[in-house]
């Protein structure tokens, strides 16, 4: 492996954007693979990200950092990559349950799986159960993933599945359920396919459910 | 002791950490709302229209203190007053649903437009709560008015979207400072009004300081720090103050115990016993699962209840926010635990 994706590497996890960039452009320059240094470099210093997250060595301002430089590599080297290169990404939408503006968790969930090769389709906050439901179709996703942080909204989390039901689709997708006060327990309660205590553990929940055993 | 105290002597002298008969059960209001939709719909005083008025605010309050049991009242019902003062755009909600941010009015601490002081006492809802707080502690001069505030991190994060914000927190580390500090001015102002109308006590909640979130380096940087300023200032008008932390706590307990609040108010999956023995110092209040109100039977929450005054809980109190559609009945199961076992 080249000693610069190494180095990409390093750079995310150091929160490091300068030298992200300049790195970037380096790997151009000496005409190594783009993909594999998005692959190798960027994304693997995101996975060491999420896992000194999961290891509570770094929180939520690090992690998005890590992000926002790994980001700039990514726009760096985009343009660069071969056609060929690309893996088909699997689908989800992704958004906050109706009454609760609470974004942090559901934003970490979105971007860790972005930089685990998924498409992400953001509804943002305080979206009502049917429009998880209506976007799911529009947008053929295989999960739709509910995130809330407040015990107020737990109700409209279970319509969502309800409301599935009812329409005949439950088994169409997959609905994953997280937040502060969701628990295994409720999602089982709900009916959802699955629970994530965290962001990490979602991109492994989400891999599982589309069959990309890592 | 040989004469009962009231609610309000139980309560103040418990965050003095004086002798009391038996440990005071309440609900502070703000983010642990207790203006549940079956009592509004029994008394007609209701939400969204009861956080813009100060009769219905009043009205409503004396309600759910009246219904409910808990001994104080408590208010306002949501946590997006000290935002709106400062910008931020807020939906009010329905009967069932509280308010919210509707889109918080800053991209960076970098842009932040900072207002004068004195933008509170000018606020039509920080008006309406504040008359509002007078009319309660006129009501029942035995019962505490605690008035609630949204935390200095809960403010900031109201005003400044919350994912720049928190990368700002380390990125722009003396802009954020700046920020906080102004936001943490302004609630001191707010809170004095409450005090100087006749609230007894300050609840804070600050639900965007979690260890979880911030790491015990920027939970010490930021939430102790400034909620420490707000507190200290607080306890030179001579009051006291609750203070709420959300989440597990494991990765900050050291950080906790810096806190100068008078009780320390947890979720539910805290361990108030185990805190007790590792903070010794610390007044404990909580922490009724509020998935067990809303889910449970009134049994099981009694049940429950008996549970923390076993623990030897200071203040017993639900573990977070209420969901609108607890029933009635549970709550009352709730207070009456703690009440009726002392006569």
């Amino acid at each position: 492996m080249s000693e610069l994706f190494q180095k990409l590497s390093d750079a995310v996890v150091d929160m490091d954007e300068d030298l992200v960039e300049e790195l970037a452009y380096r790997v151009i320059e000496e005409q190594e693979d783009a993909f594999e240094a998005i692959d190798k470099g960027l994304t693997k210093g995101m996975d060491r990200a999420g896992k000194l997250f999961e290891e509570q060595e770094y929180f939520v301002p690090e992690l998005l950092m890590c992000a926002d430089a790994m980001n700039i590599g990514v726009e760096i080297l985009k343009p660069h990559i071969k056609v060929n290169g690309l893996r088909e990404k699997h689908k989800v939408v992704i958004g906050v349950i109706e009454g609760d503006t609470h974004d942090i968790g559901k934003n970490l969930v979105k971007l860790m799986l972005e930089t685990s090769n998924f498409e992400v389709i953001d509804l943002g906050r305080d979206v009502p159960p049917q429009t998880f439901i209506d976007r799911a179709i529009e947008e053929e996703v295989e999960i739709i993933m509910i995130s809330s942080l407040m015990t107020t909204t737990m109700d409209a989390m279970a319509d969502v599945v309800t409301n599935l039901r009812e329409q005949g689709m439950k088994d169409r997708f997959k609905v994953v359920v997280g937040g502060g006060p969701i628990s295994q327990g409720f999602a089982d309660k709900i009916g959802a396919d699955g629970y994530s205590k965290d962001a990490a553990n979602a991109v492994r929940l989400c891999q599982k459910i589309v069959g990309e055993v890592v | 002791m040989t004469t009962l105290l009231s609610p309000k002597d139980r309560l103040l002298r418990t965050l003095a950490k004086q002798s009391v008969d038996r440990p005071p059960v309440i609900c502070p209001g703000g983010m642990m709302n207790s203006a549940v939709v079956e009592i509004m719909k029994e008394t007609g005083h209701t939400l969204p229209s009861a956080h813009l008025s100060w009769e219905l605010m009043t009205a409503l309050a004396a309600d759910v203190q009246n219904y409910t049991s808990f001994e104080n009242f408590g208010i306002p019902f949501c946590m997006t007053i000290e935002a709106e003062v400062l910008g931020s755009e807020i939906n009010y909600g329905s009967l069932e649903c509280e308010p919210k941010i509707q889109k918080e009015i800053f991209n960076s601490v970098k842009e932040v437009n900072f207002l004068p002081q004195g933008a509170m006492s000018k606020n039509h809802r920080v008006a309406a709560v504040v008359q509002s707080i007078y009319n309660l502690s006129k009501i029942n001069s035995d019962i505490p008015v605690i008035g609630s505030l949204t935390g200095p991190l809960s403010t900031a994060a109201s005003l400044v979207d919350p994912m720049q914000f928190l990368k700002g927190l380390r990125r722009e580390a003396e802009a954020s400072h700046r920020f906080m500090d102004y936001v943490c001015d302004h609630l001191i102002e707010y809170a004095k009004l409450m005090k100087d109308n006749g609230a007894s006590v300050i609840s804070i909640a600050d639900p965007t300081a979690t260890g979880e979130i911030l790491g015990p380096k920027m939970f010490e940087e930021y939430a102790v720090t400034y909620l420490n300023k707000l507190i200290d200032r607080l306890h030179e008008m001579k009051i006291p103050v609750i203070v709420h932390i959300c989440g597990r706590m494991e990765a900050v307990k050291p950080q906790i115990a810096m806190l100068h609040g008078d009780a320390l108010s947890v979720d539910a999956f805290v361990s108030l016993k185990n805190l007790k023995s590792e903070i010794s110092s610390v007044t404990t209040m909580g922490n009724l699962s509020t998935y067990l109100l809303e889910f449970g039977t009134p049994d099981k929450v009694y049940l429950q209840t008996e549970r923390l005054l076993a623990d030897r809980i200071d203040i017993i109190a639900p573990a977070c926010g209420l969901s609108t559609s607890t029933p009635l009945d549970n709550i009352k199961a709730f207070t009456k635990a703690i009440i009726e076992r002392h006569g």
